[in-house]
């Protein structure tokens, strides 16, 4: 069943065009990663599906149904998680959790039941009294999601929640998703971070200026490319001669040289390792380290974009 | 100098938030300048005029007597005999005394009875009291004509009170530069100075200091291979321009606006009284600048200490008029003494030395108070340091 | 819902200090600067005796203008602090020192010599002018009815016969310190419009990250919005009543006999604060310090023009610039109060508290439609 369809949105700022007929679709059960660089239209994206920001064109359904600022049906079943911390400076964490929880549940018992839950999800037990000031950048980042998913819904929509956040309480924000996902919500993610992406997400959709430039699995997308293999070497001086007669191996796409780092693509079902350090050997050139890595999505998006994914 | 630049850098960041309060402060300083020239604020006895409105209820000779007596310190105001009316007019000082005469008075006071004139004033208005003296003494001459002289027609009575009240006392005055409205302005903007001033130094200076003294900057300046001493330094004098910057701008306003009033009063005794002022308050700003730390609350301290000492001590009511109990409280704030001195200095007369020499000591009270300040936040700055 | 919405509300406002401070302490202390400022403003009554000399000396003294003086300088309720001397360049030196504030010369004409004019100067001339009035009526009865001296005459021309009451219509004496107090609580309800600030930028969803998570929320905008609203009017309406409360038991200032009226007032005035931020708020758009600038500008702007820190303010105003007078928010609110302490009738209080009503109609309506949108171009 399909969650979120949106179908050719289109949202302009003046001359600037910050979604170009977009069109995505989120099934259930799927963990939805939304992946691009900075500016390239995530937040955007998820604000306009939200019906917070008006589009110029275009249609949005969520459950199916249009998407509309006063579709309080739909709005019951999504749980939210802002880029930007959004909690009240003046309640404490347990008063935050349960205020943003009444608006969505109006019953006190079996809120308080939720809340606690919500409270013992982000391991925050210790800080319920405590208001948000004098917790720190990762707790808070807890205490926002504690916020948008307290009421347990269907789906929820995580806009870049580990923006700035230790590897500690990254690692425990992620792991949260998981189980999140595991007790059945559909979860729409975006971020910058492709090793997350990579790590959680079961639909991939990497977007670069307003539009979807690939979706699909990691694998599908890491299929997608030319690039099989990629294998760095460190060493301190290659001369250009040596440069042409490595490009010059069998399946290379590319190999470049900077930062006494030499960094060379090959073709899929291609096995270039044993061949470079042959050609090291034979030129008896000294190296350091050496090794071999499948490509990344950093690598799909560089291929199809030009550019890296983080500036 | 590169903390001197900084501070000059913060101190350019935060002119937004000084800014609003500037363009407030100016506008009321015009408003200010406009007002004194609408209203004569000097309150001599030199044929001062009130707005008086006289309802008779009967028309007898001594009733237009007394109305001709009155003509010449009164501009009279015709208003309808209906309270609500009356009301209006002194609400809106339209009129400043309303008397009304009733019917058969002028009959009871010459045979001394007890009939009363009423009367409705805008209390605290000077000009009221002239007003009520005239008042007064011409129904008590007329009321001692006819008890004296029985045979008196009324028109005669009239005539001899006329001739008396015609009679007045010459008056010598020695020095005529204190009534000069321009330096009332003068003094008044000076005093009203104390206000804005005060607002505008604390939160731009103390300011700088919430920065500096946040825990991580101090100590990154502390172990940067700066003197301390030249860290202070560089302090002070960013301070000083500041204070300079605030104060020409203060000051240069005060003149300008007082460019249309002959400039008679000594403005050379204002300014230095003003630069004495303003180093007192960066030295206050930077003792206050040591103790606060959140800039919300700095912006809450700065208008209640501005406001607080500048009300205490005169700077918007005429010390004259204000209680001795508050002004000796006043007193343990410089601005008391700043204030007093500008009031000295509007009274000043040429080549008068003891009062010179007061206006002097006033300052120097000033100053003492900005050493004990300065020393206070060196002693409180430094534990601050040793235990961040 | 909407009483969980209120609660929370309620306990989210009562926690921000800052804006406590500026909306209930400071006005208090304000207050009490007020009452220490003018403490001796409004008792004119209370009268010191004033310094003076009298130099005697010269050929033809006055001997009975120097007995008067010299009367007038006895007991409680002298009117000088007298001084005498036979030298007139020693009165100058007193005159020069500040001493005195002036000087009679004695002799067939009583001369008055001064520094400056002032009320005590004024003083001293009225009392020599009646003196030479009172004398020349006493030459002209004795020389036309000479026996009048047996039957007191001059006893008559010195006791001078108080012939003027003071009336106060409606009970209250008009009083200028109160217009001051006055402003004083229109300057608190106006800042009321902090909160109403605060209320626009929690929920438009273009103004906080919190307002847009609320947006998100399956809750009607306008619901949250107006739950908000009322936890501001009450918290308004405390803070005002605490310091009508302050200002007329412990400063002791007078709010006239309708004291439902009053309360009615300070409601309306609340309500005027309230609309009046949140149409601000609602008006200019991003930037806090921008909202929190136009706010304290138009409230300073309009309780001095009311007459807050010079109260001859509100008088030229209304005599040059009426107009002004009836679109300054703080200006109606005082008169309100002023009229229901000053005025029999209620026509003028009516009048102003139609006037405000209109504002607060004229705001709140225009916040509403600045707020009812629901999506947002730009966030």
């Amino acid at each position: 069943m399909t969650i979120v369809e949106t179908q050719n949105l289109v949202k302009r700022y003046g001359d600037l065009v910050a979604l170009d007929h977009l069109s995505l679709e989120v099934k259930e059960g799927e963990i939805f990663g939304l992946l691009g660089p900075n500016g390239s239209g995530k937040s955007t994206s998820l604000n306009c599906i939200l019906s917070l920001l008006s589009f110029d064109k275009g249609e949005v359904k969520i459950f199916g149904k249009t998407m509309k600022p006063d579709a309080y049906s739909i709005k019951r079943n999504i749980g939210i998680v802002m880029q930007n911390v959004a909690v009240f400076d003046e309640l404490t964490v347990y008063e935050n959790i349960d205020y943003f929880c009444s608006l969505y549940v109006p019953d006190k018992k079996q809120r308080k039941q939720l809340v606690d839950e919500a409270i013992d999800f982000v391991e925050l037990g210790e800080f319920r009294k405590f208001y948000p000031k004098k917790l720190s950048g990762g707790l808070l980042r807890r205490l926002n999601i504690a916020c948008g998913i307290a009421h347990q819904p269907k789906l929820i929509i995580l806009d870049e929640p580990t923006v700035a956040v230790d590897p500690q309480s990254r690692n425990k924000i992620l792991e949260g998703i998981k189980q999140l996902h595991k007790q059945g919500a559909t979860i729409i993610y975006t971020s910058h971070y492709m090793e997350e992406v990579e790590q959680i997400c079961t639909q991939i959709v990497i977007i670069d200026k307003g539009r979807v430039i690939a979706s699909g699995t990691k694998e599908e997308l890491k299929a997608m490319i030319s690039m099989g293999e990629k294998i760095t070497v460190e060493t301190f001086s290659i001369s250009s001669d040596q440069m042409t007669a490595l490009r010059r191996l069998p399946g290379v796409i590319t190999a470049e040289y900077a930062d006494e780092r030499l960094v060379i693509k090959s073709e899929k079902e291609t096995n270039n390792l044993a061949a470079v350090l042959d050609f090291f050997k034979n030129e008896s050139i000294t190296f350091g380290r050496i090794y071999s890595e499948l490509p990344t999505l950093n690598d799909v998006f560089l291929e199809i974009t030009g550019k890296q994914l983080r500036d | 100098m590169p903390i001197f630049k900084l501070c000059l850098k913060i101190f350019r960041k935060n002119w937004s938030s000084i800014g609003v309060f500037l363009v407030i402060f100016v506008s009321l300083s015009c408003i200010f300048a406009f007002s004194y020239s609408q209203s004569s604020l000097s309150k001599g006895f030199t044929q001062e005029r009130a707005k008086v409105a006289l309802i008779s209820k009967e028309k007898t000779p001594l009733t237009e007597g007394f109305r001709m007596a009155l003509a010449k310190n009164a501009d009279f105001v015709t208003l309808p005999d209906q309270t609500e009316k009356m009301q209006d007019a002194l609400f809106f000082r339209k009129v400043t005394y309303i008397l009304v005469i009733p019917k058969g008075f002028t009959k009871d006071a010459l045979n001394d009875g007890t009939m009363k004139m009423e009367k409705r004033v805008v209390p605290g208005s000077a000009e009221n009291a002239y007003i009520d003296s005239i008042v007064r003494q011409y129904w008590h001459l007329a009321t001692v004509y006819a008890a004296h002289e029985p045979n008196l027609s009324e028109t005669q009575i009239a005539d001899h009170v006329k001739r008396d009240l015609s009679t007045s006392t010459p008056v010598v005055m020695h020095d005529q530069h204190a009534a000069s409205a321009d330096s009332n302005f003068i003094t008044g903007y000076f005093n009203f100075v104390a206000y804005g001033l005060t607002i505008v130094m604390i939160v731009g200076i103390a300011a700088v200091f919430i920065v500096l003294n946040r825990q991580d900057i101090n100590r990154r300046i502390i172990c940067s291979p700066i003197h301390s001493i030249s860290v202070n330094l560089q302090i002070f004098l960013a301070i000083i321009i500041f204070a300079l910057f605030c104060w020409t701008g203060f000051s240069g306003l005060g003149i300008f606006l007082n460019l249309k009033n002959q400039i008679t009063a000594p403005i050379g005794y204002y300014l230095l009284n003003s630069v004495v002022f303003t180093l007192c308050l960066s030295s206050i700003s930077y003792l206050i600048g040591n103790l606060v730390s959140n800039r919300q609350a700095l912006s809450a301290i700065a208008n209640v200490i501005g406001l607080g000492s500048a009300f205490l001590s005169g700077a918007f009511v005429p010390q004259e008029l204000m209680n001795q109990t508050v002004l000796k409280i006043a007193s343990f704030t410089p601005t008391y003494w700043y204030v007093t001195a500008n009031n000295r200095i509007a009274g000043l007369g040429a080549g008068n030395w003891a009062e010179t020499k007061s206006i002097l000591n006033d300052m120097a009270i000033v100053l003492a108070f900005a050493v004990a300040f300065l020393i206070l936040s060196l002693v409180i700055g430094k534990r601050r340091r040793m235990y961040a | 819902m909407f009483l969980q919405l209120f609660r929370y509300r309620l306990k989210c406002l009562l926690r921000d200090r800052l804006l406590i401070f500026w909306t209930l302490v400071f006005p208090i202390l304000l207050g009490t600067f007020f009452n220490m400022a003018f403490m001796n403003l409004n008792n004119d009554e209370k009268f010191e005796p004033i310094s003076a000399a009298l130099v005697t000396g010269g050929g033809a003294n006055d001997a009975i203008f120097e007995q008067t003086v010299h009367q007038m300088s006895l007991g409680k309720d002298r009117l000088f602090n007298l001084k005498t001397t036979a030298s007139k360049h020693q009165a100058d030196q007193w005159l020069k020192k500040g001493k005195i504030k002036g000087y009679f010369t004695d002799g067939p004409l009583i001369r008055l010599y001064v520094q400056e004019t002032g009320i005590s100067q004024s003083i001293m001339k009225t009392f020599a002018d009646h003196y030479r009035q009172n004398s020349s009526a006493f030459a002209d009865i004795a020389k036309a009815n000479p026996e009048a001296i047996q039957k007191g005459l001059l006893d008559d021309l010195s006791q001078q016969r108080n012939s003027v009451k003071e009336v106060n219509t409606g009970g209250a004496k008009p009083n200028n310190v109160l217009n001051y107090f006055y402003t004083l609580i229109a300057m608190a309800c106006l800042y009321g419009s902090f909160w109403g600030n605060k209320e626009v930028c929690d929920t438009q969803a273009d103004l906080s990250s919190r307002a847009a998570r609320l947006n998100l929320a399956p809750v009607h905008k306008l619901k949250l919005f107006l739950a908000g609203c009322c936890a501001d009017l009450l918290i308004i309406y405390g803070e005002i009543l605490i310091l009508l409360a302050f200002l007329h038991f412990i400063l002791g200032i007078d709010f006239g006999t309708r004291t439902g009226l009053v309360l009615l007032t300070a409601w309306i005035g609340s309500m005027l604060g309230l609309t009046f931020g949140t149409f601000v708020s609602a008006i200019t758009r991003k930037g806090e310090n921008l909202k929190f600038a136009v706010l304290t500008a138009v409230t300073m702007a309009g309780c001095f023009l009311a007459g807050m820190m010079i109260g001859d303010m509100k008088y030229l105003v209304a005599e040059y610039v009426p107009a002004l007078a009836w679109l300054n928010p703080a200006n109606l609110l005082t008169d309100a109060f002023y009229s229901l302490y000053y005025y029999d009738s209620l026509n003028r209080y009516l009048i102003n508290l139609a006037m405000i009503a209109v504002f607060t109609i004229v705001f709140g309506f225009g916040t509403y439609l600045m707020i009812r949108r629901r999506k947002y171009a730009n966030l």
